[in-house]
C-alpha cells in the first residue's frame, strides 16, 4: 500500500510514558474510542422508547 | 410438582405481565453484521496493515557481523537460547516451572531441534562451500562429540571473554569451529542462508520456527523488537509496528510483565519463571471471570453499580420501579 496515510502510519508511534507506564498514542486513541462507544450506547435512547409501540 | 420450587423459581415461572414490545433480533445481528463489515472494509482500505521490513539472516550478517558470527558459534557449543530452551525442542533444560509442576516437560519434545546440526552444519553441507569450509565440515563430522564441544566451547568462552569483538580473540585449540561459523556468515551475507533454513520440510515451506529460533538467539531480533517497543517489559504486548493501534485487550496480561519480581529474570522462582506465573495468574483471573454469578458479593454488583437502569431507565420509570435498598 502507497500514499501518505501509509506513510504516515508506518513511522515510528509517539509513546506516552509516566514511570512504569507506557502505552501508544494510537491504542490510547482506540481506548478513549471504545469507551466513547460504551457511553454513547448508555446514555443513547433506544430509538422509539416513547412511541408508545409498547402494548401492555 | 410445584411443591418443590423454591420461592424464586415460582416468581420466576410466572407468566411476564408486564409491557411488551416487538424486537426482531434477526434484523439487529443483520444490521450490526453489514455495519460491522463496512467499518472493516473501509478502514481496511484506508488503512492497511502493518509494512515493516523483513528481518533476513542476510540483513542479520550484513548489519551485526560478529554477532551473527557469535550467535553461529553458539548453536555449535550448545549455548544458545534454542540449544538450552527445553521442550518442545530438545532436552536442553528443564523448562519454565511453577513449584514441582514443569509444564514444557509434560508436553514433551514435539518439534524437535539440535541447534548445531539444523542451524549450522546442515545449511553448510547443503551448498557449495570454500575448500576451507568443506575441510572444516569433515573435521567436524569426524571428530567425536566430546571434541566438538571442547572446540565450541572454548571458542564461545574466548568470544564472551573478547566481549564479542571477534578482532580480540587469542589463537587457540578451537579446531574447526571458526571456519565453520565463518562460512555460514558469508551464507548468510550472500542471501542463502534463509531459504536453505526454510527448505528444510515438504513441498510447501510454511514452517518458520527454525528462522525464528535461530534469530532470537542473536541480538538482530531483539534489537529490532526493541526499537519498535514491541519487548515484553515496555507493554510490548499491546503494541504494534509503527503508528498501528496493538492488542489494547492485552493490558491487563502485559501489566504483569511491568511489576516486581516478574521483571526480574534473574529471580528464582518467580521472575525466572515470569511467563508460566503470570499465566497462572491470568488463568485464575479468567475462572473468576466465568465464576462471576456465582461469587457472593462479586455477583451482586449490578445491584450496587445499576448501569443496566441506566440503559433500560425509560422502562424503569415506567413500570415505576424503584431501587432496591438494603
Amino acid at each position: 500500500m502507497s500514499g501518505w496515510i501509509s506513510n504516515f502510519m508506518n513511522h515510528p508511534a509517539t509513546y506516552l510514558k509516566a514511570g512504569w507506564v507506557q502505552i501508544s498514542v494510537s491504542n490510547l486513541i482506540v481506548i478513549l474510542l471504545m469507551l466513547t462507544v460504551f457511553a454513547l450506547a448508555i446514555f443513547i435512547p433506544f430509538p422509539n422508547e416513547d412511541s408508545g409501540k409498547g402494548k401492555k | 410438582m410445584s411443591k418443590n420450587l423454591s420461592p424464586k423459581e415460582v416468581f420466576d415461572a410466572k407468566p411476564w405481565t408486564g409491557k411488551l414490545r416487538s424486537y426482531d433480533i434477526i434484523k439487529e445481528g443483520t444490521i450490526a453484521v453489514v455495519v460491522v463489515a463496512l467499518l472493516v472494509v473501509s478502514l481496511s482500505f484506508l488503512f492497511g496493515s502493518p509494512d515493516e521490513k523483513s528481518l533476513t539472516f542476510k540483513g542479520w550478517a550484513e548489519s551485526n557481523s560478529d554477532n551473527f558470527y557469535a550467535t553461529a558459534v553458539q548453536e555449535l557449543a550448545g549455548t544458545s537460547g534454542t540449544a538450552t530452551y527445553g521442550r518442545p525442542y530438545n532436552e536442553g533444560s528443564d523448562g519454565l516451572n511453577v513449584g514441582p509442576l514443569f509444564l514444557q516437560k509434560w508436553a514433551g519434545v514435539t518439534h524437535r531441534i539440535d541447534a548445531a546440526n539444523n542451524f549450522v552444519i546442515e545449511p553448510l553441507m547443503n551448498q557449495v562451500q570454500t575448500p576451507e569450509v568443506k575441510a572444516a565440515l569433515t573435521q567436524w563430522s569426524q571428530a567425536s562429540v566430546d571434541a566438538r564441544t571442547k572446540w565450541a566451547t572454548t571458542y564461545d568462552d574466548a568470544i564472551t571473554k573478547a566481549e564479542g569483538k571477534l578482532s580480540a580473540i587469542p589463537a587457540g585449540e578451537y579446531g574447526p569451529v571458526p571456519a565453520l561459523a565463518n562460512g555460514l556468515t558469508q551464507m548468510a551475507k550472500a542471501g542463502s542462508l534463509d531459504a536453505a533454513l526454510l527448505s528444510q520440510g515438504g513441498f510447501f515451506q510454511t514452517d518458520s520456527t527454525k528462522q525464528i529460533l535461530f534469530f532470537g538467539d542473536g541480538a538482530y531480533l531483539d534489537d529490532a523488537g526493541t526499537a519498535a517497543n514491541l519487548q515484553g517489559g515496555t507493554w510490548g504486548m499491546m503494541n504494534e509496528t509503527g503508528r498501528y493501534p496493538g492488542q489494547a485487550w492485552l493490558w491487563l496480561y502485559s501489566f504483569w510483565y511491568q511489576i516486581p519480581p516478574f521483571t526480574n529474570e534473574e529471580s528464582h522462582p518467580i521472575g525466572a519463571n515470569a511467563d508460566v506465573y503470570i499465566m497462572v495468574i491470568m488463568g485464575a483471573m479468567s475462572l473468576g471471570l466465568i465464576l462471576i454469578p456465582v461469587i457472593p458479593g462479586v455477583r451482586s454488583l449490578p445491584m450496587r453499580i445499576p448501569i443496566h437502569r441506566g440503559i433500560w431507565r425509560s422502562y424503569y420509570q415506567s413500570e415505576g420501579i424503584k431501587r432496591r435498598r438494603k
